[in-house]
């Protein structure tokens, strides 16, 4: 059982305060991911779990044992650096080893246990090889061999894919995905590569400033935001936030009662292009930009505002050219004054 | 390519010489690299080849006179004269007394004094500045403290009933002496480089380690010593150097005295060349000297270099 609950957790620098009250409940072999903007807090809160920073405040649970106090080598946890931190003076073979070694595992013992571990990440032929003679995601492979070696109960990961290249991270998080599902443990993840989070995690944290902003599964935060900054972090490219005051009439006119609401959100996947002088809204496209599978407009509005469409269909307009956009009512957000979501869109009564 | 640059270079009105790339930037570097190079002739290489050849010769200062003597100067220093072995091991006893304590120290200060917290630029300018303080005066001030019976020294050993020696009075007491306030007054420069060497290895090693359930001195043992032995290297070497060359110190604390007690190497060459005008001997002795600096350090980078495979 190896569930993680942490209860109002706080932690100061000082006098400043960086993570401010978290409560959140890991379930046993459960994927967690925390992603936020740089700087709010995400490592400071996995070194708090993993007790490389002490807590200031509130409770933190690894199973049923409070470990606030606890030290880290006694709460069955590995970590894997963004760095690595592959010590650079020993060989593949002793990296992995170096815990079993400082707890006395006899050598044969040891011995195996690093076979078992470099087999099943394909690590065999660099075992006598130098941290520096590795590539990036061989370098990768051994941190996270060296984690499993120790046979933890709950695995810590800091951005640890952030220096690979594109094609080799997307080869990587498919490994690690494969090895939760190999292992079953209970795994945190830190990252702020959205398309990592989602495509990983079984929940995700949404972390700002030190507060969590939203935990739901991908699909949650993708399709029911809580708020305004979750609605902008989770998605890409990010979702088009207009005043309500751009839409209401067009609204009303189809029945549709906007409410209390101050802002309406759309993604860029789901609005369409139409004729100009039909759809929701009416503008003039400024600029294209073709990626390939899709292009991404840039259509200036007639309120003065800019939306983002993602195109891939036919008919593509010109840039000057006048359009409609159109967007299902399904797939509009609304947001009070305090960024807050409010749902459903109602029909007027 | 290179047929566009030189029909650039041709159509000039001057022409210049025709010269390819890697000439002209070999020349460049060569112009770039003389003043050092210019330095390193005259000031070291030139007096090192007048030395080799003093010592070949018998030359007397006052009446400008020499003779080309051949290996006699070496042969008095190694088996006539009984001096020279005496210096010689008054020079390596005050080198293995004094090397491991100020590396030791050093060291320990720098894990001390590596990382933030309130004061510490207070504590690492304390132990620096004798680095940068006049030998004169701390020699002056070390030989009142070291006084016999009224010295500060004695009367704090004899606060807790320890009846101190007179330090600079006695052959062996003198060298504990001398290698005590040496290592006082220079260890902080080999603190600052450990610190220095500390401060480059990131802290996620240690955070691992101590997440795969390493103690503080595991952690030290196995990561942060291996990762310091490069630093550890030099500051031997340079420690082990500076201590064969120790001269100034031995001047303004004990003279070489007492009974010779701490008449080192570089002390006794002074004293043969500038005191007697023994020159050829003394610069004998300076090529003996050179010589064993050498062998030492060769010896520690080939260890050094086996050490890294
Ligand atoms: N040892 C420390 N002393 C003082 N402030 C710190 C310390 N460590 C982190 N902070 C501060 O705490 C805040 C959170 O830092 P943290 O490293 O957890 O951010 P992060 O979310 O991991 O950011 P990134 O995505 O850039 O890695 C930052 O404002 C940082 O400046
Ligand atoms: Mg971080």
């Amino acid at each position: 059982m190896t569930s993680l609950t942490l209860r109002n957790l706080k932690k100061s620098f000082g006098s400043t305060e960086v993570i401010k009250g978290v409560d959140l409940q890991v379930h046993d072999g459960e994927f967690v991911v925390f992603v936020g903007p740089s700087g709010c807090g995400k490592s400071t809160l996995l070194r708090m779990i993993a007790g490389l920073e002490d807590i200031t405040a509130g409770e933190l649970y690894i199973g049923d044992r409070l470990v606030n106090e606890v030290q880290a080598a006694q709460r069955g946890v590995a970590m894997v650096f963004q760095s690595y931190a592959l010590y650079p003076h020993l060989a593949v073979k002793d990296n992995m080893a170096f815990g079993l070694k400082v707890r006395k595992v006899p050598a044969e013992e040891r011995e195996r246990r690093v076979q078992d571990a470099a087999a099943s990440l394909k690590l065999e032929a660099l075992l006598g090889r130098y941290p520096r003679e590795l590539s990036g995601g061989q370098r990768q492979r051994v941190a996270i061999g060296r984690a499993i070696v120790g046979n933890p109960q709950v695995f810590l990961f800091d951005e640890p894919l952030s220096n690979l290249d594109a094609e080799l991270r997307v080869h990587m998080r498919s490994e690690i995905a494969a090895l939760h599902k190999r292992l079953g443990n209970t795994m945190i993840y830190v990252t702020h590569d959205q398309i990592e989070a989602m495509t990983l995690a079984d929940r995700i944290v949404v972390l700002r400033e030190g507060r969590i902003e939203q935990v739901g599964s991908p699909r949650e935060l993708y399709e029911r935001p809580a708020n305004l900054f979750v609605a902008q972090f989770i998605g890409s490219p990010r979702m088009n936030v207009l005043p309500a005051a751009s839409v209401e009439k067009s609204l009303s006119a189809r029945g549709l009662d906007i409410g209390s609401a101050e802002g309406v959100g759309m993604r860029p996947e789901h609005i369409s292009v139409v004729e100009a002088g039909s759809g929701l809204l009416r503008g003039a496209v400024t600029l294209r930009e073709y990626t390939g599978a899709t292009t991404l407009l840039h259509v200036a509005l007639e309120g003065g505002e800019t939306a983002l469409v993602v195109h891939n269909g036919q008919n593509m307009p010109e840039a000057g050219e006048d359009v409609g956009l159109e967007i299902a009512r399904e797939h509009m957000h609304l947001f009070d004054s305090q960024g807050q979501a409010i749902r459903p869109l109602a029909r007027a009564g | 390519m290179a047929d566009t640059l030189t029909d650039k270079t041709s159509a000039r009105p001057w022409r210049a010489p025709r010269l390819s790339l890697r000439r002209r930037e070999a020349i460049e570097a060569w112009l770039f690299v003389s003043p050092t190079v210019a330095g390193f002739l005259v000031f070291f290489l030139g007096p090192l080849l007048a030395v080799m050849y003093f010592s070949l010769t018998e030359w007397n200062l006052l009446t400008q006179e020499a003779t080309f003597v051949g290996v006699k100067n070496y042969v008095d220093a190694l088996s006539v004269n009984p001096d020279f072995w005496h210096v010689l091991r008054n020079s390596f006893v005050f080198a293995i007394g004094l090397v491991p304590l100020n590396m030791t120290l050093a060291l320990t200060l720098a894990l001390a004094l590596s990382r933030p917290f309130r004061g510490v630029v207070f504590f690492r300018t304390v132990f620096f500045a004798p680095v940068v303080t006049s030998a004169v005066a701390w020699a002056i001030v070390w030989r009142f403290l070291l006084q016999g019976e009224a010295g500060a020294v004695n009367q704090l050993l004899a606060s807790v009933g320890i009846d101190g020696p007179n330090w600079l009075r006695e052959p062996d007491w003198a060298m504990v002496a001398v290698i005590v306030t040496r290592v006082i007054k220079m260890v902080g420069l080999n603190m600052i480089l450990y610190i220095a060497a500390l401060q480059a290895i990131p802290r996620d090693y240690e955070a691992a380690a101590r997440l795969e359930g390493a103690s503080n001195w595991q952690i030290f043992r196995m990561v942060i010593w291996p990762l310091l032995a490069p630093t550890t290297l030099v500051i031997f070497v340079i420690t082990m150097i500076g201590s064969f060359k120790v001269f100034d110190h031995i001047y303004l604390m004990t003279g070489g005295g007492p009974e010779n007690g701490t008449l080192v190497l570089a002390f006794y060459i002074y004293e043969q060349g500038f005191k007697f005008f023994n020159v050829g001997y003394a610069s004998a002795l300076a090529m003996i000297m050179f010589v064993i600096v050498l062998v030492l350090t060769v010896i520690q980078m080939t260890l050094r270099r086996k050490d890294m495979r």
